[in-house]
């Protein structure tokens, strides 16, 4: 018992110099209010009071480059060739029992908690069960690793590794979900999308799991994996297998006791790895520690947990199985201050750990999460950089299940803990609402202030209205957790397919206007020979600018035209969310998710409590001004005819360079200026959207949830895009999740950030019920001194309650991002935020640097 | 000075800016006033001094004159006064002074490369703007700020305005020279919450060195301004090689110490700052302090602390650098 000890509390009491402080309320380890500087992002050396964890942190990779790790795919194959015949649903499981058996495991100097993905740091385990052709092709074609192509997420690998990947591919080929999407789809479905013309993209889950979720933390932490495999075994006796929906019951409950176990025998081989490295350890006191991980993973192995650290050893290997199983994007770590706040408060009593050692454990935490990685091909990671495992959002603050206010003294430590350790992961959430109080407003404005992007801030006043029109229960929507970049999710009992595509709302205006084809139609098109070339078009023909006669038919255009592709991307994701349900169920995530071993029925088959499917509308500024525009200037103005601006934008602007000007001038509406004109406009684009998307059914037995952000792919939305009507040249990104249009020629919003705020509010934010998100950009001088931060919470707490859901903050100069382009080297600590998440900034492609240095920056002066 | 606009009353405006912080407590919307009585040489805010419209011209927004043209066209004098360098239009004081009446071009230009310093607003039409950030006043206990230039010089509609606001319970905030008869200011505090003004330099000479103006007057209506119980915030702009010595600031300290008993909200030390330099351009116009090299700011921070401290000590001063520290009202 070496570090639960009171000695311990005595000799963290030298070491930690703020000890002091601790009882300023409300008591977390850090004044509420300290602060730690503004736009100084993660440019700090030791940055954590603890010397163990600036020790873990010195000697942590400032990268998401990795490398390929071969040993899970070769365990599921040899566990799929040892159950020929089997149901699907028996190989998954007996895969990942076999690598949760044999996979290598590590435990790494200094470490308090320990779990891996089966691989040493860094390091992304090969799912096959996707895809392996496109991880095997980028080997051989050198697009795996460092090269022109891919300058950052870049993933090594041995020629052994290669050999051995290459190897299995014939096993493979034709069993993946990719192949069954492709058998389930047609033209139809495939022209619009990432496969054709870009109109939307539905391919985020072809090549990986879902994701998107959260465990549910109560049923892990009542009954531990012994208790779930009870459970298991109870409800499968109780079955009647003279019904036939009983044989299907009881073959998930078969492959839900073999990862149950397995899972159990996992986390015994770190007891033993802990136990042997303790018996070759001379230092005493790492050896006492690594007997107490081997101690708290025998209990955990099994027994739910009793003491914080337990608890918090729990989370990580639980979420690292599965990661192990799924290889789904934004796995989330729920309401983290809400879950461990009974082991914290129990510690303190007992006396079983201080404050500053669970702060310590917290810190230690998150380096672990950093130290995941996933693979991703050469494309996606151009848009999607510096990523990492991707997606393991954490969340503090909100409303409780009663309805009060749960901020604790661990929804400050969680805080202070990204503050200690500056590292982009976890995601950190902050719940606001209208009761929040004032002590964490001012702490997660000092977060904000540093200038990493930690956290992002999210409304409960208007997300949980939200959920509750999804028909979420009360409860369940006030315990909402966010899960990866920007979605609310109820914690553990729902599988939201959220992030599952993307719709360019301001190409379905191009093709609304131009009568159903791009406005680059030509020989040059890849699809010409199809589509132009014989009098076709891409998508519905809604007639042309040219012969409007009034602003009603545009909008009608637009309307009908949204209806034509929202149809074609539902259907795709429904193949796709099939395709899932036939080659890869999740029998492990299915123990932990609340509902399913009760119902007997898989997670991707509609065993939780909630199913949803979310895909996103993007570019909604842009669609919004090029609306403004047109009305403005073809129907209001009449300063140009619908034939010119069509002829302008399929000339790229050239030979109308006044026109450009004038678009992109303050002459005309421009959304986020706090205009009606153009807000309203802006507003009808969105709704438009969700209107063609919102409770549609899906595949796995719940509807479709309408979500209202990009993240980053208008920056890939806009290289897929020629010129548009409202100043934007042929393949310049479109604008940003809820944010104003800045062109290459200017920013479209000139009144400030309150203009941004109510401009920004007048969208309908809880229709959107899949999530949104508004990037703000701040110069450092701006936020300084208490006038700089009591006027920031300010704005904050006006757009929580105009109904605002989710904002986040990149808090830096202009001049200190372009500095970091030309010198990467001096600026490796540059935290940024991209938008859903941060990131290194120099590790971020130039086209996506570009727009982060783009997004206009808000100045108070 | 009262300018008219379709009959009614308006203010001469250069520029509204929104959710300002540094100028009054809480969100603000701030608006800039055309017109200025002094000449200070490290003004940033040039579009302002002339009490008359100017036209300033931005060349990197112009779109060149083979492609576009619509400046020239629409010029009465055939485009005489318009000057391009082969690509873009060019600035000049000519064009600033000589066009402001008349307008076509700018009215015209389609990227607003010949841009109107100066508009005229009424009374009603500013209120509108700022009323919609009310609800960002009311959090914050923000409201509106009158710059310039010297809205002074405009206090006939000044007072009209701030009466305006008063009525809807709007904090106001008047930042002035005080370089203006004495009854104008008197008659604009009526409305008044806070007042905001600058002590350049105790001694007439300097100040009229560097400002254009003696201080004589502007001292006798800070006194005055002291005697009516305003809320005062007095400014001293740092200036190297002006006013930068302890003991030119100490020579302010006393005054505020012994003239006005210390009785002010907040004494602040700003820094000099090259801005404007653009506006300098835009305008035709030579920047006054020319190539001076303003120090490194770390040099200026150490010096702005050291000031603060001194006066805090020896005069028991509620003294701050910088304008970003919160006002105890």
């Amino acid at each position: 018992m070496a570090l639960t000890s009171t000695e311990n509390v005595l000799k963290y009491r030298d070491t930690y110099k703020h000890a002091a402080e601790i009882d300023v309320h409300p008591q977390a380890v850090e004044p509420f209010d300290k602060e730690w500087g503004v736009g100084i992002s993660g440019n700090t050396p030791e940055p954590s009071p603890f010397p163990r964890i600036n020790r873990i942190l010195k000697v942590t990779q400032k990268s998401t480059n990795g490398f390929v790790a071969p040993d899970r795919a070769e365990l599921v194959t040899e566990a799929y060739k040892a159950h020929p015949g089997e149901p699907q649903i028996l190989k998954c499981a007996y895969g990942i029992a076999n690598t949760l058996d044999k996979t290598p495991i590590f435990i790494y100097e200094d470490e308090l908690i320990v779990g891996c993905l089966g691989c040493d740091k860094k390091g992304a385990p090969v799912h096959p069960e996707f895809g392996l052709n496109w991880v095997v092709d980028e080997m051989r074609d050198g697009l795996m690793g460092y090269s022109e192509e891919r300058t950052h997420d870049y993933f090594s690998y041995t020629e052994d590794t290669r050999q051995r990947l290459e190897a299995l591919r014939d096993f493979w080929d034709g069993h993946t979900v990719e192949d069954m999407t492709n058998a389930l789809i047609t033209e139809e479905e495939r022209k619009g999308s990432h496969d054709g013309k870009g109109v939307f993209f539905a391919d985020a889950y072809i090549f990986c799991g879902a994701g998107h979720l959260g465990l549910d933390y109560d049923r892990l932490f009542t009954l531990g994996f012994g208790g779930m495999l009870r459970e298991i075994d109870e409800r499968d006796a109780a079955l009647d297998p003279a019904l036939p929906g009983d044989i299907e019951k009881r073959l998930f409950y078969k492959a839900a006791r073999i990862t149950c176990t397995a899972a159990t025998r996992h986390i015994l081989r770190y007891a033993a790895l802990a136990d042997e490295l303790a018996e070759n350890e001379r230092r005493g006191e790492r050896a006492a520690e690594l007997r107490m991980i081997a101690e708290n993973c025998r209990r955990i192995s099994s027994d739910p947990p009793t003491t914080f650290w337990e608890a918090i050893q729990l989370v990580n290997l639980a979420n690292t199985m599965i990661h192990i199983e799924c290889n789904g994007h934004s796995v989330s770590y729920g309401r983290f201050d809400q879950y461990m706040y009974p082991f914290f408060v129990r510690d303190l009593e007992t006396g079983a750990a201080t404050r500053e050692f669970m702060q310590e454990l917290i810190e230690n935490f998150y380096i672990k999460i950093w130290d995941l990685n996933k693979l991703r091909n050469h494309i996606l990671i151009k848009t999607f950089g510096n990523g990492g495992i991707g997606g393991p959002a954490l969340t503090v603050g909100g409303i409780k299940k009663d309805g009060s206010d749960g901020t604790n003294e661990l929804t400050f430590m969680v805080l202070d803990a990204h503050a200690h350790t500056r590292i982009p992961c976890p995601w950190l959430a902050v719940r606001m609402h209208s009761g929040t109080p004032w002590e964490l407003k001012v702490k997660t404005a000092n977060c904000i202030r540093m200038g990493t992007g930690e956290p992002k801030i999210f409304n409960d006043d208007c997300a949980i209205p939200s959920m509750l029109s999804s028909h979420v229960e009360l409860e369940d929507a006030r315990d909402y957790q966010v899960v990866g970049c920007v979605e609310p999710d109820p914690s553990g009992k729902a599988y939201g397919w959220k992030d599952c595509g993307h719709m360019n709302i301001a190409r379905v205006l191009e093709l609304a206007i131009n009568d159903g084809r791009c406005y680059n139609c030509g020989p040059d098109c890849p699809r010409w020979a199809r589509c132009g070339a014989v009098g076709g078009r891409l998508g519905l023909a809604t007639g042309s600018l040219a012969d409007m006669t009034d602003f009603e038919q545009v909008k009608e255009a637009y309307d009908k035209q949204m209806k034509y592709w929202c149809d074609r991307q539902v259907a795709l994701l429904n193949a796709v969310d099939i395709a899932h349900q036939l080659v890869r169920p999740l029998p492990f995530l299915s123990i932990l998710m609340d509902k399913c071993v009760e119902k007997g029925k898989d997670v991707t088959m509609g065993g939780t409590k909630y199913n949803f499917t979310g895909p996103q509308g993007v570019g909604i500024g842009t669609a919004g001004d090029g609306l403004a525009t047109i009305k403005q200037l073809v129907f209001d103005e009449k300063r140009v005819t619908g034939a010119e601006l069509l002829d302008a934008v399929r000339h790229n602007w050239e030979g109308y360079e006044g026109l450009y000007a004038y678009v992109n001038s303050d002459r005309v509406h421009h959304y986020g200026n706090d205009d009606d004109y153009a807000d309203d406009l802006t507003k009808f684009a969105m709704d438009t959207w969700c209107r063609h998307i919102e409770h549609r059914p899906n595949a796995h037995g719940g509807f479709f949830q309408p979500g209202a952000y990009s993240v980053t792919v208008n920056v890939a939305h806009g290289q897929n895009q020629w010129a548009s009507v409202e100043g934007r040249k042929a393949f310049e990104p479109v604008s940003d999740c809820m944010g104003a249009v800045h062109t290459r020629c200017c920013s479209h919003d000139i009144k400030g950030p309150t203009a941004i705020c109510r401009s920004v509010t007048k969208l309908d934010h809880a229709r959107a019920t899949n999530g949104t998100l508004l990037n703000w950009k701040f110069s450092p001088n701006t936020l300084v001194g208490e006038t700089g931060r009591d006027n920031f919470i300010a704005l904050m707490d006006e757009y929580i309650q105009r109904k605002g859901m989710h904002s986040q903050f990149t808090v830096a100069n202009q001049e200190t991002l372009i500095a970091a382009q030309k010198d990467p080297d001096s600026y490796r600590d540059l935290l940024v935020r991209v938008a859903g998440y941060s990131a290194y900034f120099v590790e971020l492609n130039r086209a996506l640097q570009d727009d982060i240095i783009g997004r206009t920056s808000l100045s108070f002066e | 000075m009262l300018h008219y606009k379709n009959g009614e009353p308006a203010g001469l405006v250069t520029n509204i800016q929104k959710y300002t912080i540094h100028d009054g407590p809480g969100i603000r919307t701030e608006i800039f006033f055309k017109g200025c009585t002094m000449r200070c040489k490290w003004c940033s805010n040039p579009e302002t001094i002339s009490p008359l419209r100017e036209l300033g011209v931005y060349p990197s927004k112009c779109v060149r004159d083979d492609k576009c043209g619509l400046c020239v066209k629409a010029c009465p004098l055939d485009g005489a006064p318009i000057r391009f360098d082969g690509e873009h239009i060019l600035a000049s004081l000519a064009m600033a002074q000589a066009c402001a009446d008349c307008l076509r071009c700018a009215d015209e230009c389609p990227g607003r490369a010949i841009k109107l310093w100066g508009e005229l607003m009424t009374a009603e039409e500013l209120m509108k703007i700022i009323l919609e950030d009310l609800s960002f006043y009311r959090r914050t206990g923000g409201g509106v700020t009158l710059n310039g230039g010297e809205v002074l010089v405009q206090w006939e509609f000044a007072h009209e305005l701030l009466k305006r606001c008063r009525e809807q319970e709007i904090h106001t905030c008047v930042e002035t020279a005080l370089n203006v008869p004495t009854e104008h200011m008197e008659a604009v505090f009526e409305y008044t919450d806070l007042v905001i003004t600058d002590i350049k330099h105790m001694d007439p000479e300097k100040h009229r060195a560097y400002t254009g103006a003696g201080n004589e007057l502007i001292l006798k209506n800070i006194r005055r301004a002291a005697e009516l119980g305003m809320k005062l915030v007095i400014r001293t702009p740092v200036v190297p090689g002006h006013n930068n010595s302890d003991e030119e600031i100490r020579a302010v300290g006393r005054f505020l110490r012994d003239e006005l008993g210390g009785r002010i909200i907040q004494y602040q030390l700003l820094p000099y700052r090259k801005m404007g330099t653009e506006k300098y351009d835009s305008l035709g116009q030579p920047y006054p302090m020319g190539d001076f090299v303003p120090p490194e700011r770390s040099q200026w921070e150490a010096n702005l602390l050291h000031l603060a401290s001194m006066l805090q000590e020896e005069f028991g001063l509620p003294a701050v650098p910088g304008s970003g520290a919160k006002l105890e009202l």
